[in-house]
């Protein structure tokens, strides 16, 4: 049902599109800025740093995925394959990395 | 994405036009009955499936620099001691990034184009998108010659081996995309428009792109940004 309802959500107009890319553009600018705090200021860490990029990446990951690939106004089956994929591949290469000793836990 | 329905095929004019633009489910209505049993295309269905896949090819790849970016392979034989790190230039692929961010804008708009029965400016956002995809290629190409250059080859050691993996498959998925972008354009330019069918295909390849767009913004991150 919930589907269903999702499926008549209006698609966004070319200015949306175009605020959609000028947005994505700030986080990326956020992103690189980011890089050089960590890279010219000694008392922030990558411990800072490296939570906050990823979080962005996943903030410009969500949005492309919803806004630019339709998912949000897609079936639900659509976004289960997808999102099934995703958190198989995050779950199985995450653990082999820690497996391997590539990602330490509690350091 | 849109679904493309109700378009009755290229014409003189601005060509195909579509009625069902902002309904987002035109495949329900459109005559795609024989790709239909799961009540949206089967094509579109097996597009996210592939590209759901993908995530598993590219996570192996992303997993396998992670694995070797920090090890230290002093004493190895064989091995030239020149990392990815050393030399990556970020001004020029944070360019790259945004150039590849912007080429889904391009994209996303060449497809409301088409839901809107306009040809002439899918044709000019396809073309867009296409050039953009080719700026950020040669770029890699250019990051690549330049990696060589300094002495880091894919032979170099893991790590640079890693490195060219990654981002050399990420490239080669852009360029496939490129000669996809490429294909829909000159159809669309010989025939005067794209077809309901094609305008699925335009559709399904828009999806590629934006799903090339988001890996690159994974390993944007994790690669060039988190050292």
């Amino acid at each position: 049902m919930a589907a269903h309802t999702e499926h008549h959500l209006p698609h966004p107009t070319p200015k949306q599109y175009v605020q959609i890319a000028l947005f994505l553009a700030v986080l990326t600018a956020i992103e690189v800025l980011l890089y050089y705090v960590e890279q010219g200021v000694d008392a922030i860490g990558t411990s800072v740093t490296a939570p906050m990029l990823i979080l962005l990446a996943l903030i410009k990951f969500f949005i492309v995925v919803a806004w630019y690939m339709h998912l949000r106004f897609e079936k639900a089956i659509m976004t289960k394959f997808f999102v099934a994929g995703a958190i198989l591949a995050l779950v199985l290469y995450a653990a082999t990395l820690i497996a391997l000793g590539a990602i330490a836990i509690g350091a | 994405m849109a679904d493309i329905a109700h378009v009755d095929g290229p014409t003189d004019e601005d060509g195909p036009v579509d009625d069902n633009h902002d309904n987002g489910h035109g495949d329900e209505h459109g005559g795609h009955g024989d790709h239909e049993s799961t009540g949206t295309d089967n094509r579109k269905l097996g597009m996210w499936v592939f590209l759901s896949s993908e995530f598993m090819f590219f996570g192996a790849l992303i997993s396998n620099y992670l694995l070797f970016k920090g090890r230290d392979f002093t004493g190895f034989d064989r091995i030239t001691l020149i990392y990815p790190i050393e030399l990556y230039d970020i001004p020029f692929t944070s360019i790259s990034s945004f150039v590849l961010l912007m080429s889904s804008l391009t994209m996303v708009l060449a497809h409301d184009a088409l839901a809107s029965g306009d040809q002439n400016r899918t044709r000019v956002w396809l073309a867009a998108t296409g050039m953009l995809g080719m700026v950020f290629v040669g770029g890699q190409f250019f990051e690549f010659s330049e990696f060589i250059h300094e002495g880091m080859t894919i032979s170099s050691n893991p790590a640079a081996s890693a490195f060219y993996m990654l981002t050399g498959f990420h490239g080669a998925h852009v360029f496939i995309g490129i000669l996809m972008l490429l294909s829909l354009w000159g159809i669309s330019r010989r025939q005067g428009g794209l077809t309901e069918d094609q305008g699925l295909n335009l559709e399904l390849v828009g999806l590629y792109w934006h799903f090339v767009d988001i890996i690159w913004i994974v390993i944007f991150t994790i690669v060039y940004l988190i050292p």
